[in-house]
């Protein structure tokens, strides 16, 4: 029995050094933004200072590559939101023999590993005369972003009764009056999540984003180069900057959802 | 009934067209094509423009050969299968006991602050999360300080040289696909199992290796699967915590595109990591007794 | 406004399942019609080709003389009350009521119009800004009933529409769906399994089973003249005695019930009822009565096995002497004071009838009804 307790303890422990370990080096990066030293660190701290957050806002090629993010994540979003719904869609009406197989080809770019996607599409659009740049980036981040999309849809899309459709039509509904009407209000918690999931997960995309981004650069490729060169606490104040927008959209993004589950439960 | 009929008896034909549209675009333009494109480049040799076409222009498995040829390649072609084989069971490891207590030993309140919690690192950046592990591991960074002033070294030690920091940086970025999926599968768990094995008698070894594991093999497997694959495919990771003398094979296949300027044979060893990673996928499916529905839960 | 409803030999085959066997069938405009039959038996499959969900494999629909071959859903003089109802959770109850009408393109003002009389009508004035998930069980029941008359059908279909509400409701519910169709005189066609609902409310009731018509009657004629054995098993309850004709006697028959002796019983369906053939006595049970040992008429001794009080009624079981059989005897209060004495398990008992009163059919291979549980039971497959 105290041997149950003392693991109990453990666990506990062990619970608590663990968040440590996550959240240590955020916090530790988030500090030297902060340290009036030419490198990146804490230590030695040579005082406290804000000038890196100046030095970053006159930073011409950090601005441009932050639009050429906004860029991509919009034409992703553009591209990989209906895509996503209309697999979920076709997911959820047809049965067929061929669906395992396609079920299998809709789920591989998750399974894939992101340089790979990157450096297919590259190839393949290189026959077209068309060569790193936004546009491939788009296509690339979309590639995968969109099965992040129909699995989001997909989930919702299961709760859906179909009977309501059934009502619709039986009232006189055209079939696209049934879908505008019932099934599009009814997915659109899970669109609107889906958008914010294929947002970031674009801005903050590296792996295939690398191969396919040619002569321009986004954020998180601007991060990464000046990690490798050049490297000042500037990027501290990018990463602080982008950390706590992220974490306030995820928290947004977290309550909407928590008031959505809280308001489905008293619904039922 | 074809699948045109299904989708249209329940969209009608303008939003039926536009839904196979975009599954055609998606699965052919998208994600079937760029790869069969790979392959094909992947067997064909480096020509110059205007040899295309010419009587050098035909299938070859040479750009394979390569790899077996090239003694460093090849070494760095296992080193990335066996670390991230390992950085997969290291992740494995350090999850497994936090799944375990956010499923089953944690209150509801507890539980739910736990998940937020670990939700925000996930939502930043791979390349932040790994930046901020190059501070940490620097040179005279502060767990070289750390180290120094409890007198356990007495001069900073170069994490950032070698494989281990790299794999540390892996085990942090990708903890979460890990975490969540073992999470999901233990919740699911009945409590009354548990306590019916240790009513039984069964130590907690014994208990989870009987009842929490097995039940938890779908979890695990999605879990392995993905790490391996994240691991293997990094490149951010390796290109900031290593050095030149720990490289990633991504990193080889990146030179062969954007320095050495032969496609062909970095098609050649990009198809030769998604082989392994389909091969590992296929290792824990088969290991593991499950199917691909389970995974994308 | 034509609401009738044909059906001409249609049938619907799910790949090898035949799920409607070549069924003709005329229901009236503004009848009130049910289906009635246990789950499988294609009721539903009906209603739904009548509401253009399904297309039949062969024959056709007419509707107000119309053949609805090609007319989709959404254009048949049709509407459906679905058995979870379909309301739909994201609308008001006036967006619900009024959807028919917005996708027709009826402006706003005669929308909200129409909304407001048919509230009125189903006694739910002032719930139109109401959210779905604010309304009673039978709240919601009214709202779907308003809601599918606003399109102004021609005919009404009624999917099990009471089934999710408790007893109480369920009947005080009855009564209002009678009234709301006296009042608009549209063609109801209800489909049940609960032979109450389907006896209370209907004009006509079309019993079912695997596939088939058994029987389309009134409901008095469904329980006094059952046409076939499922139909005798399936409405009310009935005992059952296997015999073989011995002797016509004009309406009625004279039986040879084996170790039970002679009996007579009053023939049920005409042909088929030659000397020597197999027929089945049916026995309602409130028409079995205790009578003296010596009294004459039809009586069969018995041994009281079980008697269960039932409130207003008791139930007594009672096990033939002759054959074994296990009878159920249902006594009102006033005759069960009476044989008090007798009605103790293990005392004899003398169980009499009136020919008159019983039905002889000839015994079917079709499906029956299991008398201890209720369950159909599939005898032969040949049906399907």
């Amino acid at each position: 029995m105290s041997s149950q307790r003392l693991l109990g303890w453990g666990l506990r422990f062990y619970v608590v050094v663990f968040f440590g370990y996550l959240f240590l080096p955020l916090a530790i990066m988030a500090a030297a933004t902060f340290n009036d030293s030419r490198f990146p660190t804490v230590t030695p701290w040579d005082g406290t200072t804000l000038r890196w957050f100046g030095e970053l806002a006159e930073d011409g090629a950090m601005w441009q590559a932050l639009a050429n993010s906004a860029l991509v994540a919009v034409g992703v979003l553009l591209l990989a939101v209906p895509i996503g719904i209309a697999t979920a869609l076709f997911l959820n009406t047809v049965s067929s023999r061929a669906k395992p197989f396609l079920y299998a080809l809709i789920l591989s770019p998750l399974l894939t590993p992101g340089v790979i996607i990157g450096i297919s599409t590259l190839i393949f659009w290189r026959q077209w005369g068309v060569g790193g740049g936004i546009f491939l980036t788009v296509v690339g981040q979309a590639t995968f972003i969109a099965a992040y999309v129909m699995l989001m849809v997909t989930a919702r899309l299961q709760r859906f009764d179909r009977t309501l459709e059934r009502a619709a039509l039986d009232l006189g509904a055209t079939p696209w009056q049934a879908f505008r009407r019932i099934l599009l209000p009814f997915l659109k918690p899970a669109i609107l999540s889906a958008g914010v999931i294929a947002f970031l997960q674009s801005f903050e995309n590296y792996n295939t984003t690398l191969f396919v981004v040619g002569y321009d650069t986004t954020l998180t490729v601007y991060i990464a180069s000046k990690v490798r060169t050049g490297l000042t606490p500037a990027v501290n104040a990018l990463g602080l900057i982008l950390i706590l927008v992220t974490v306030l959209l995820a928290a947004a993004y977290e309550f909407k959802r928590r008031r959505e589950a809280a308001r489905l439960v008293k619904g039922v | 009934m074809s699948i045109a009929r299904q989708l249209a008896a329940r969209f009608g034909g303008p939003l039926t067209a536009a839904i196979l549209a975009l599954l055609g675009i998606w699965l052919i333009l998208m994600v079937t094509l760029p790869q069969l494109q790979m392959i094909d480049y992947s067997l064909r040799p480096n020509l110059l423009p205007d040899q295309r076409g010419g009587p050098e222009d035909g299938w070859t498995l040479a750009n394979y050969a390569t790899l077996f040829a090239n003694d460093i390649h090849r070494a760095i072609f296992l080193k990335t299968l066996w670390s991230s084989v390992l950085v997969t069971l290291l992740t494995l490891g350090v999850s497994y006991p936090l799944a375990w207590y956010l499923a089953k030993v944690a209150t509801p309140r507890q539980a739910a602050l736990c998940l937020l919690l670990l939700i925000i690192p996930f939502w930043i950046n791979e390349i932040l999360r790994t930046y901020s592990w190059f501070i940490l591991l620097a040179f005279r960074g502060p767990l070289n300080e750390l180290l120094m002033m409890l007198g356990l070294i007495d001069r900073p030690i170069r994490f950032l040289s070698g494989d281990a920091g790299v794999m540390v940086g892996m085990v942090y970025a990708y903890i979460l696909f890990m975490v969540f999926p073992v999470y999901n599968a233990i919740e699911s768990l009945d409590d009354n199992q548990v306590r019916a094995a240790r009513d039984l008698g069964a130590g907690t070894l014994r208990t989870h290796r009987r009842i929490v594991i097995p039940h938890a093999k779908p979890g695990i497997a999605t879990g392995c699967i993905m790490t391996f694959m994240l691991a293997a495919g990094s490149y951010a990771v390796p290109a900031l915590l290593g050095s030149p003398g720990s490289r990633w094979f991504t990193q080889i296949i990146y030179n062969w595109f954007f320095e050495g300027g032969n496609w062909n044979q970095g098609a050649a060893y990009a198809f030769l990591l998604l082989v392994l990673c389909i091969g590992f996928m296929s290792l824990v499916m088969k290991v593991f007794k499950v199917g691909l529905g389970d995974i994308a839960k | 406004m034509d609401g009738s409803v044909r059906l001409e030999e249609v049938v619907m085959r799910f790949g090898d399942f035949t799920a409607i066997d070549k069924t003709s069938l005329t229901i009236g405009s503004g009848e009130f019609f049910s289906f009635l039959g246990p789950s499988g038996c294609g009721k539903t499959t009906l209603l739904n080709m009548v509401s253009g969900f399904l297309t039949p494999s062969e024959g056709q629909v007419l509707i107000g003389g119309e053949p609805m071959a090609g007319v989709p859903v959404n254009r048949r003089p049709t509407a459906m009350i679905f058995q979870n109802l379909a309301l739909f959770p994201l609308m008001t109850v006036f967006d619900n009521i009024e959807f028919g009408l917005e996708v027709r393109g009826v402006d706003r003002r005669t929308r909200r119009a129409t909304a407001e009389r048919l509230l009125a009508l189903v006694a739910l004035e002032g719930s139109g800004p109401k959210r779905i998930d604010e309304l009673s069980g039978g709240q919601k029941q009214r709202v779907a009933i308003a809601r599918a008359l606003a399109v102004e059908p021609r005919v009404l279909l009624l999917d099990e529409p009471l089934s999710a509400l408790d007893l109480k409701l369920r009947q005080h519910m009855r009564s209002e769906l009678k009234a709301i169709q006296r009042k608009t005189g549209i063609t109801f066609i209800y489909i049940t399994h609960d032979q109450g609902e389907a006896l209370t409310m209907s004009d006509r009731v079309a019993v079912m089973s695997a596939g088939r018509l058994q029987q389309v009657a009134d409901p008095v004629t469904l329980y006094r003249q059952p046409a076939t054995g499922f139909v005798a098993a399936f409405v009310g309850e009935n005992n059952r005695i296997e015999a073989r004709v011995i002797e016509r006697l004009g309406e009625r028959v004279r039986l040879d019930a084996g170790a039970l002796g002679e009996l007579e019983g009053r023939v049920g369906e005409e042909a088929g009822l030659g000397v020597g053939v197999e027929v089945a006595l049916y026995l309602r049970p409130e028409q079995l009565r205790p009578v003296a040992a010596d009294a004459g008429g039809m009586t069969l001794p018995a041994r009281v096995e079980s008697v269960s009080f039932e409130g207003a009624w008791l139930m007594v079981a009672a096990r033939l002497e002759g054959s074994g059989e296990v009878l159920r005897m249902q006594l009102g209060s006033e005759v069960s004071r009476r044989f008090a004495d007798a009605l103790a398990p293990g005392e004899a008992i003398t169980l009499g009838f009136d020919p008159a009163e019983t039905v002889v059919l000839p015994r079917d291979d079709g499906p029956r009804v299991d008398a201890e549980t209720g369950e159909v039971v599939e005898a032969s497959d040949e049906h399907r």
